[in-house]
């Protein structure tokens, strides 16, 4: 096989880190702030997000020069899932891995051309020896207890791939989302959690990387930081995810061996919106590395996980709301708790806001919500008429009609209406 | 008095908790503030939320305008509610950018935030009364992604008041989010935590700063809910009645 660029998995232990953490010989000044490493990332995400279109352009260059792969950029999803048909050929079976961009932009389009789709991340769960299973979990919840010390260090490169041996090979294809590639030679970064993606770049007959804008770094130094602190910064949203899904498994181990010798590695890059949100003033999306660090204490979060099976996160789901794949924003309740947790300081809630009010520019508000939207208005009127006002809201007939006629919940618990507002109190003397 | 302060006192403690702002202006007197209350209106945080741009901007221009011209001799703005306070500080400047915004923001502060930076210069008026109850607070979001539980430092000033319990977690309710039909069952669920850790904390008060999470915390459990501010009052009160006996 031709040259391909060099592919790098990184993977966490907090086994090896706690030794290091305790040992003398780790010297303070060697373990990294988690501050400065926020820093460097959003020196190197800025980077990104200003010179996208001339970092696409090298990125492409540098894959151009190995001879081992073929190199698409697909304008959406369905062409990238046409492409990657076309590449599957008769093969009709997929292992994908549990990247936001596989999972939920491509996954639909490529279940529509026929290919079946898996996530072998939940069937190695599934085939975990219990107890394996019960360090792999303590292993990664002792991890963010590691913030301060020598966390970084528990994200090291496990394995470096510069060609792709042939005897494992079986016949499917795998569609893997890159957690980072590297524009200056085009070398690849996976964050591994269980082996699935080792296991894949061992046996599938087809591989095809996927990478889209914010995937892509200038430098393998900024490459291996970006996938280290997807890690780092994700760890709880990892952790969060460890509960039952209801996805269908398959065991790709246990497909027979077949012939090796022309496995076959293509690169998508895949644009699907990117370019024209950067220029939508969405631009700062593309600062993000995809840690999910803001779902972390997202309210809603798990139930939207468990209601759509997508890879959730606030910023996923603005994403899938600007590329049209999810009808509304509107289950966001505005907390702003992601803004907080995003390590390079993206100000979600705002973007999802902007978002909604464009939308709302060409559609027409349901009555409903105009009917809630002043609530002083309402208010006024619940004032003028106290304490009659608050003992009607409290009937069972008028919540019904409440509920028919302003959408508020029959039995929500509303505020009472006073007669003597704050304004009258002051303005009246300070009687009560 | 010599000193002012400006209140923003955004709808819910002028219609639904006249008690909060009764709190807040006997507070800031007790601090030696006179306090001014100009006319405004809904900070406008429910039109974005309902995705009303125009009327959004609309109340937030007025409320600045207002609000720049109170605060223009060098006072500072206080609320009493997170979102408002929100809305003022950061929310509305991305969209509706002026001069008199960027001012007001600058002058923006919660009221227990400001009291408890008033403690740390030593001007906090200190005069409590014995409150020997139990509080849980509640911290609501828009404070806590301001990284702001400044009311459990103040309330922990009081005398013989015990603060048995800090919540950090979102209520929710989101403003009328949880009262919307479509949401009312997921807000539930947000809030079963709460309810459940205020049941078990077994207090005479729950203490929060926003009436919409008040009002979820009472949904559930039937707690006696307070804002940070009037139980400062009552404790000034008591010292009062204390001084008198």
């Amino acid at each position: 096989m031709d040259s391909i660029p060099i592919i790098h998995i990184v993977e966490p232990s907090a086994e090896q880190s706690k030794h290091r953490a305790a040992s003398i010989f780790v010297r303070k000044d060697h373990r990294q702030n988690i501050d400065d490493v926020k820093e460097r990332l959003k020196d190197i995400r800025s980077n990104v997000r200003d010179n996208y279109a001339s970092l696409v352009k090298e990125l492409q260059e540098s894959l151009g020069r190995f001879g081992g792969i073929t190199v698409t950029h697909a304008i959406d999803a369905k062409e990238a899932a046409a492409y990657i048909k076309k590449v599957a050929g008769d093969i009709n079976l997929a292992s994908i891995n549990k990247s936001n961009i596989v999972i939920n932009e491509l996954r639909p389009e490529l279940q529509a051309s026929g290919l079946k789709t898996y996530i072998r991340y939940y069937t190695e769960f599934k085939n975990f020896e219990e107890g394996k299973f019960q360090k792999k979990v303590e292993d990664y919840w002792s991890l963010p207890g590691m913030h301060g010390r020598n966390l970084i260090e528990s994200f090291g490169i496990r394995k470096t791939m510069y060609k792709i041996p042939s005897p494992e090979t079986r016949n499917f294809v795998a569609v893997l989302g890159v957690n980072a590639i590297a524009a200056d030679d085009g070398s690849v970064f996976f964050l591994q959690h269980m082996s699935n993606i080792s296991r894949d770049l061992d046996q599938a007959k087809k591989i095809i990387l996927v990478a889209s804008l914010e995937k892509i770094t200038k430098t393998r130094e900024e490459a291996l930081l970006h996938t280290r602190s997807m890690g780092i910064f994700g760890l709880e949203s990892i952790l969060l995810d460890l509960i039952p899904h209801d996805v269908e498994k398959y065991d790709f181990d246990t497909l027979p061996i077949v012939d090796g010798q022309n496995r076959e590695i293509h690169v998508v890059i895949l644009d699907n919106g990117r370019s024209r949100l950067m220029e939508d003033g969405y631009k700062d999306l593309f600062l993000c590395i995809d840690c999910r660090a803001c779902a972390r204490q997202c309210p809603v979060g798990q139930h939207l996980l468990l209601e759509r099976g997508m890879v959730y996160s606030p910023k996923n789901y603005l994403l899938g709301f600007l590329q049209g794949w999810l009808p509304s924003v509107e289950y966001c309740l505005h907390c702003g708790r992601c803004h907080v947790e995003c390590p390079v300081e993206i100000d979600i809630p705002m973007l999802l806001w902007r978002s909604q009010l464009e939308h709302y520019e060409h559609h027409k508000r349901s009555w409903k919500k105009r009917m809630l939207d002043d609530p002083e208005i309402l208010a006024k009127l619940g004032t003028l008429a106290a304490p009659l006002s608050t003992w009607m809201t409290r009937l069972p007939p008028v919540k019904v009609l409440m509920q028919v006629f302003t959408g508020v919940h029959r039995n929500s618990n509303l505020p009472a209406f006073t007669r003597k507002t704050f304004r009258h109190w002051l303005k009246g003397g300070r009687r009560d | 008095m010599t000193k002012k302060i400006v209140y923003y006192t955004g709808c819910f403690a002028d219609y639904y908790g006249p008690d909060i702002g009764k709190s807040f202006v006997e507070v800031m007197e007790k601090n030696g503030f006179e306090v001014i209350v100009p006319d405004t209106k809904c900070c406008g945080m429910p039109q974005m939320a309902n995705s009303n741009l125009k009327g959004a901007r609309k109340n937030f221009e007025f409320n600045t305008r207002v609000l720049a011209k109170a605060a223009s001799p060098g006072y500072d703005i206080l609320s009493t509610c997170p979102s408002c306070n929100m809305m003022l500080r950061r929310e509305g400047l991305p969209f509706f950018d002026s001069e008199e915004a960027r001012f007001v923001a600058s002058r923006v502060y919660d009221a227990c935030e400001y009291l408890l930076r008033l403690h740390g210069e030593g001007k906090f008026n200190m005069d409590f009364g014995s409150m020997p109850i139990r509080v849980f607070y509640h911290n609501p979001c828009h404070l806590r992604v301001q990284n702001l539980t400044a009311a459990v430092d103040l309330m922990k000033l009081i005398p013989d008041l015990d603060v048995v319990k800090v919540n950090l977690n979102c209520c929710g309710m989101g403003g009328s989010y949880g009262m919307k039909k479509q949401n009312y069952d997921r807000s539930k669920e947000i809030a079963q935590k709460i309810w459940d850790e205020v049941k078990a904390a077994h207090v005479d008060v729950v203490a929060t700063d926003c009436g919409g999470c008040g009002l979820q915390v009472q949904a559930g459990t039937g707690a006696k809910i307070m804002h940070p501010l009037m139980v400062l009052n009552q404790a000034y009160k008591a010292f009062k009645a204390r001084e008198a006996a």
